[in-house]
């Protein structure tokens, strides 16, 4: 009887995944800011488009970083 | 059925075999010496000289049209040139048969006036000429007249005028023949 | 190597048959050596990296070989390549130096993208930049590179400075940003460029992965193929978008360096 009660609320898998999940809020986060000021940006001076692209891309590469780390960081410590 | 079951776990994925890395450098080396010493120079100087085929067209482009705007220049210069000249020259013609017709028509003056006076004074010679003539011969014939005259005895009035008729026949017929 | 000792899944597993749904695992990216020398087993990413090396110097010389005036249409298309690197990443980033760097840059872009795209080649199917020892080289070249030039433009002190010490900030604020600057700099800059190159590949591998792998596992009965093939075009989706990815990894790897470049060829504040 007890010991069905310990198992009431038992979660299978990685807890890793769950970690992941919230490490990936931030960089959705500064991804979706990024993109959508950089294509404010474009409308608004549509003649610099290619300058703001590609700085876009590297802001956003660098963002990206941080959840690819977060990704990568379970392999690290399994 | 899994393969790999030889080996005690799967191996991290963030830890790199070193050959791995020697294979990856000697990869890029590869490539980048096969970019750096053949590839992208045959391209670069292949780009140079497609910007220069492409710019010396459309200087020699340019320059047949310089030259084709000249030649129109000189030709244009050419016409005008010929036209003045050609007004010129119709001028001087106008002129030139302006002073041509005022000394022609100078000239007739002069030569109907010499003639007028060559005339003038030939008729002022001939009258002269007839005036002496006649003197002489009104004095001949009077002196004859007055010969018959006073040779016929002036008797009778008819007498008279019909010696002066035919003596003036007489001298008509005289006049006639020595025409 | 036959296409049965590729798979590091179990083939045998269906729908319904309690075996559960056999996940894409780390045995993915584990192969068997085709041969090995010593203690080095040289295995499928190492052929794919050689082979994908070749094809890029193969492609180019193909295009560039016999340089013509008048470009065929191989050469044309390399020509966009080239031209798309040279002044959209080199011109634009690091200015007018950049000359020096192209064929670096280039290296970088076409090396990169090609160990990528091995991952949507039919037979190979896996990119060369989800085993982190390429990445990792790659990131060599380019770490090297930029050291290299921060100390030759700017002398060994100036280099230092160049690494450590940002212009235009308030000096109390150096005591902080300083050691940030040089961890940043000379540790993390590499290290980011090779795991972001590498995360990229191996999770789009691993998405693939879980969708092919998916396909067949529901595969058998009718309720099961019926899904399978949502899978399987779900497959297609996830392809396509590697595709762009693979491409834009390249693109950022190839910018990312420039940057670095431009930074070390930065004259002292």
């Amino acid at each position: 009887m007890s010991a069905a009660f310990e198992t009431l609320a038992a979660v299978n898998g990685n807890i890793g995944t769950i970690g992941y999940g919230i490490g990936v809020i931030g960089a959705g986060i500064g991804v979706g800011y990024i993109f959508g000021n950089g294509v404010q940006a474009i409308a608004r001076q549509p003649e610099a488009a290619g300058l703001i692209r590609q700085n876009m891309l590297l802001g956003a590469a660098l963002v990206e970083a941080l959840a690819l780390i977060g990704f990568v960081t379970p392999f690290i410590f399994s | 059925m899994m393969i790999q079951l030889a080996a005690d776990g799967p191996q991290s994925p963030l830890l790199p075999v070193w050959p791995e890395i020697v294979i990856g450098l000697i990869c890029i080396g590869v490539v980048y010496l096969a970019f750096h010493k053949k590839l992208l120079p045959a391209i670069n100087k292949a780009l140079d000289e497609r910007r220069e085929a492409i710019e010396g067209g459309m200087e020699k482009a340019e320059a047949v049209q310089a030259e084709a705007r000249q030649t129109l220049e000189e030709y244009r210069a050419q016409l005008d040139d010929a036209r003045r000249d050609a007004s010129r020259l119709r001028q001087e013609a106008q002129e030139q048969g302006a002073t041509l017709i005022a000394e022609m028509r100078e000239e007739g003056q002069r030569q109907r006036e010499e003639i007028i006076a060559a005339g003038h004074a030939q008729i002022s010679a001939e009258r002269q000429q007839a005036a002496e003539a006649l003197r002489q011969d009104v004095g001949k014939i009077a002196i004859d007249l007055a010969g018959r005259l006073v040779g016929e005895s002036l008797e009778d009035h008819a007498r008279q005028s019909r010696t002066i008729d035919r003596f003036l026949d007489d001298l008509e017929e005289k006049a006639e023949a020595g025409r | 190597m036959n296409s049965d000792q590729t798979l590091a899944f179990e083939t045998d597993c269906h729908l319904f048959q309690d075996c559960g749904y056999p996940a894409p695992s780390l045995w993915s990216f584990q192969f068997e050596p085709i041969f090995s020398i010593g203690g080095f087993e040289f295995n499928k990413p190492a052929l794919l990296a050689i082979l994908g090396s070749l094809l890029v110097v193969g492609f180019f010389w193909a295009a560039f070989g016999k340089a013509k005036v008048v470009p065929g249409k191989l050469q044309m298309v390399a020509e966009v390549l080239y031209d798309f690197v040279r002044t959209g990443i080199g011109r634009a980033v690091i200015g007018k130096q950049a000359e020096s760097f192209v064929p670096l840059l280039v290296t970088l872009f076409f090396t990169v993208w090609m160990f990528n795209l091995w991952a949507v080649v039919p037979v190979a199917q896996l990119p060369a930049s989800s085993i982190i020892a390429y990445p990792i080289a790659l990131a060599l070249v380019v770490w090297v590179t930029y050291m290299t030039v921060t100390f030759k433009t700017n002398g060994f002190v100036g280099g230092i400075r160049n690494l450590c010490v940002p212009g235009g900030l308030p000096k109390p604020i150096y005591v902080i940003v300083t050691p940030i600057e040089l961890l940043s700099n000379v540790f993390l800059r590499p290290f980011t460029l090779a795991v972001r190159l590498f995360a990229n590949m191996f999770a789009g591998h691993v998405l693939i992965l879980v969708f092919l792998i998916g396909a067949w596992y529901m595969l058998g009965t009718v309720v099961g193929t019926f899904f399978a093939f949502g899978s399987l075009f779900m497959t297609l989706v996830i392809t396509v978008f590697e595709l762009f990815i693979q491409a834009l990894q390249a693109y950022v790897f190839t910018i990312l360096t420039a940057t670095y470049i431009s930074g070390a060829l930065e004259e002292p504040h």
